[in-house]
């Protein structure tokens, strides 16, 4: 998880939270319409009731004979909306959808109003015209409770009201209005008075209503928005106890990597002193557990890398960079020095300030050891292996030249064979030192300005003995084109005497091998050509690698260390040339290698 | 280039059967006279009353090796001015260009051909400035 971006997240990226924000910001309107209406339906029963029953108590009343044919038709009238509206009630509360078909439901609801309103205006408009004094007088007293009745149910909404108002009302006005008795003309009169004062009263509780209503939803966001907030804080807390979760469980882990670790892990502080060590550390330096903790840093620092230390620790403070595979001497509790290697990492905050410096370090000295004693010995093996031969072949040498005067036939074969195989030994000692030096990168090269054509002249005077040993003519151009290659002398007539000697070796008795020269744009390139058996499929990609000889008999019987191509790619390529073979014509291989000519800025550049 | 030609050679080498071939080369085959030094440390005194045309030095001696006893012979005037050449087994280029930086005349690596080594010795005698 990631911490630092945690408490920055928008809480209104929650998807489900955002859904009911905005369902909140919709619903509104239609929520209250539908509560309306959800009121008006909770109060038609009392609508029914109270229709049912002050229509029976007004057929009472009003009962005789002489009308009773028109008594019984209002009484179905009276049934019949009774039963229209209670199955309108049912259906209304089965519906599963009330709050989508609100206004449609209202409208309905309207509809029972003005049914119901309308049967009571038809008895105000029939009954009054056709009674007398008393029933008169209840008549209209019986419609006037019926229409402020109405105010209490219908108030839900005030239009619901005013229709069924004035369907009670308008029959029975017109009635009084045109009864031609002047009482009933002024009573006619203030009907409307009685109308507008009703429906201005219902207006008045309908805004109440809706007020109510309004403040309910206002309450309710307030509930939402507060568990809202609720749910984010408890998102957030289980969040943060997560997040405290993993930081422990890695803390944990860091810690058994460290306390572990073959290395030594330190931590420091900007201050220079020690915050945290992990036991490799303490056992590197030879303190007890916690000893070193709260110590400056430079107690482990030798005393002559001090100078050197400060400045590097000023640097990684202020820079905040890190130091890889750095060696230090280092000092030990008992004083002894070690010579360590260090990884240095700061710790650096967002704003870019060093809050602490974590070092990672191994001991290096008996690496360094280890090192300095296979230099040594590859030095010991150089002069010791060298100074018997010298007296060897210097031995068999001056024998064998004559000087020392003549020596029995069969005395100088044992002597010149042992004088080859001497200098064979000294040529594998050579080709090993040289792999050594290659391996470990220390291979001297200086290069200078060389005549190629003296250096291949001299080449073949080095090499024709050999040769004719073989019975192999070495043959080059009468005349060389001059040309000042950059390379080192003593290298470069190494890798010639390799692809001679080579090409001699394994060409057939009798046969020549023809040494080329030829200037090319920036280089000089070099053949050496033979008519040997050629290079086998399967040995041709690893030709100049170490160890690689085409075929362990020959090289029983043709000596060499299968060293000396792998030492003359590596040679020629220190010399920025390039060495290579092809098949040659007719049978054969030829060995190229391309030396790059004289150029005044590569001069003495070593490896 | 001097004009008297090589005659006086003093080796300083504690190998004795270096010492005799190298003897042998020099004079069977060089015609030179040649002188043998076994302890480095006598090796300057032996200098003054031989008086070499050229000195030989090993590189590798028990008690004085070759670069100390060359740094010794340069502090006394009667010494310092011989030509000298260094014999190694050992040294690395790198080591060898630094011998000649201080006043070395050359180097021949070991092994050396006995042959050859009086044509060797003669071709840097010549080279010399006279």
């Amino acid at each position: 998880m990631d911490l630092l971006n945690a408490p920055e997240r928008s809480l209104r990226d929650e998807p489900n939270l955002a859904l009911l924000e905005k369902q909140r910001a919709q619903a509104d309107p239609r929520k209250i319409l539908a509560d309306r209406v959800e009121q008006l339906y909770a109060q038609l029963w009392i609508a029914i009731l109270g229709a049912f029953a002050v229509g029976g108590i007004a057929t009472f009343e009003l009962w005789e004979p002489r009308y009773r044919g028109l008594m019984l038709f209002w009484w179905g009238l009276v049934l019949l909306t009774t039963l229209a509206s209670t199955s309108l009630l049912v259906s209304y509360r089965r519906s599963p959808n009330k709050l989508d078909q609100a206004e449609q439901w209202l409208r309905w609801h309207g509809l029972a109003a003005l049914a119901i309103g309308s049967v009571w205006g038809f008895a105000g408009a029939v009954f009054f015209p056709a009674h007398t004094g008393e029933q008169q007088v209840f008549l209209a007293f019986l419609l006037a409770g019926v229409v402020t009745g109405g105010i209490p149910v219908f108030s839900g909404s005030w239009p619901i009201f005013a229709v069924f108002a004035a369907s009670v009302l308008l029959p029975f006005t017109y009635i009084l209005a045109t009864f031609g008795n002047r009482l009933f003309m002024e009573l006619a009169a203030l009907a409307p008075v009685f109308y507008a004062v009703n429906v201005a009263i219902a207006y008045r509780l309908a805004s109440v209503f809706s007020t109510g209503y309004r403040l309910r939803y206002a309450y309710s966001e307030l509930t939402d928005d507060y568990r809202i907030l609720n749910k984010r804080l408890g998102d957030q807390l289980l969040e943060l106890q997560e997040a405290g979760r993993q930081v422990e469980e890695s803390g944990r882990k860091l810690a058994l990597f460290a306390d572990r670790a073959p290395i030594a892990v330190i931590e420091i502080g900007t201050d220079g002193c020690i915050q945290q060590l992990n036991p490799s550390a303490e056992a590197l330096f030879g303190y007890a557990p916690a000893e070193l903790l709260g110590k400056p840093i430079q107690t482990l620092v030798a005393p002559a890398a001090q100078a050197a230390f400060q400045q590097q620790w000023q640097t990684l403070v202020e820079t905040g960079s890190p130091l890889l595979a750095q060696l230090m001497r280092n000092l030990r509790r008992d004083g002894l020095e070690v010579v360590c290697e260090w990884t240095v990492t700061p710790l650096v905050n967002p704003d870019g300030r060093v809050l602490s410096v974590v070092a990672q370090g191994r001991d290096m000295s008996s690496q360094l050891e280890a090192e300095r004693m296979k230099k040594e010995f590859t030095s010991t093996l150089s002069h010791e292996l060298r100074t018997p031969l010298t007296s060897i072949i210097g031995s068999l040498q001056l024998v064998n030249s004559g000087v020392m005067g003549g020596v029995d036939k069969d005395v100088l074969e044992l002597t010149v064979i042992a004088e080859r195989n001497g200098q064979r030994l000294l040529d594998l000692i050579n080709d090993l030192l040289d792999v050594e030096k290659i391996r470990a990168g220390k291979f001297d090269i200086t290069l200078e300005s060389l005549a190629i054509d003296d250096v291949l002249k001299e080449a073949l005077v080095l090499n024709r003995a050999f040769a004719e040993r073989y019975r192999v003519e070495l043959k080059a151009a009468d005349s060389l084109p001059a040309a000042c290659v950059c390379a080192d002398r003593k290298r470069l007539l190494q890798v010639l005497t390799n692809l001679i000697s080579n090409a001699a070796k394994f060409s057939p008795a009798g046969e020549t091998v023809d040494i080329g020269l030829q200037q090319q744009s920036h280089s000089v390139r070099v053949s050496v050509q033979d008519r040997g058996p050629g290079i086998p499929a399967d040995f041709r990609a690893k030709i100049f690698t170490r160890f690689s000889q085409a075929d362990a008999a020959t090289a029983r019987q043709k000596g060499g260390t299968g060293l000396g191509l792998a030492i003359c790619k590596h040679l020629i390529e220190l010399m920025h040339g390039a060495i290579g073979f092809q098949d040659r014509p007719g049978g054969g291989t030829i060995f190229w290698i391309e030396i790059p000519m004289q150029d005044v800025s590569q001069t003495n550049k070593e490896n | 280039m001097p004009t008297r030609p090589l005659e006086k050679v003093l080796y300083v080498e504690d190998d004795e059967d270096i010492q005799r071939i190298v003897r042998m080369s020099l004079e069977r085959v060089g015609k030179m006279s040649v002188e043998i030094v076994s302890n480095s440390s006598q090796a300057i005194d032996r200098m003054k009353a031989f008086k070499p045309d050229l000195v030989m030095l090993d590189w590798m001696m028990p008690e004085m090796d070759g670069p100390t006893l060359f740094r010794a012979m340069q502090q006394d005037p009667e010494v310092a001015s011989l030509p000298v050449i260094f014999i190694t087994a050992k040294a690395s280029p790198r080591e060898l260009e630094e011998l000649v930086r201080l006043g070395a005349k050359g180097t021949i690596s070991k092994p050396f051909s006995p042959k050859d080594l009086p044509d060797q010795l003669r071709g840097l005698w010549h080279a010399l400035p006279d």
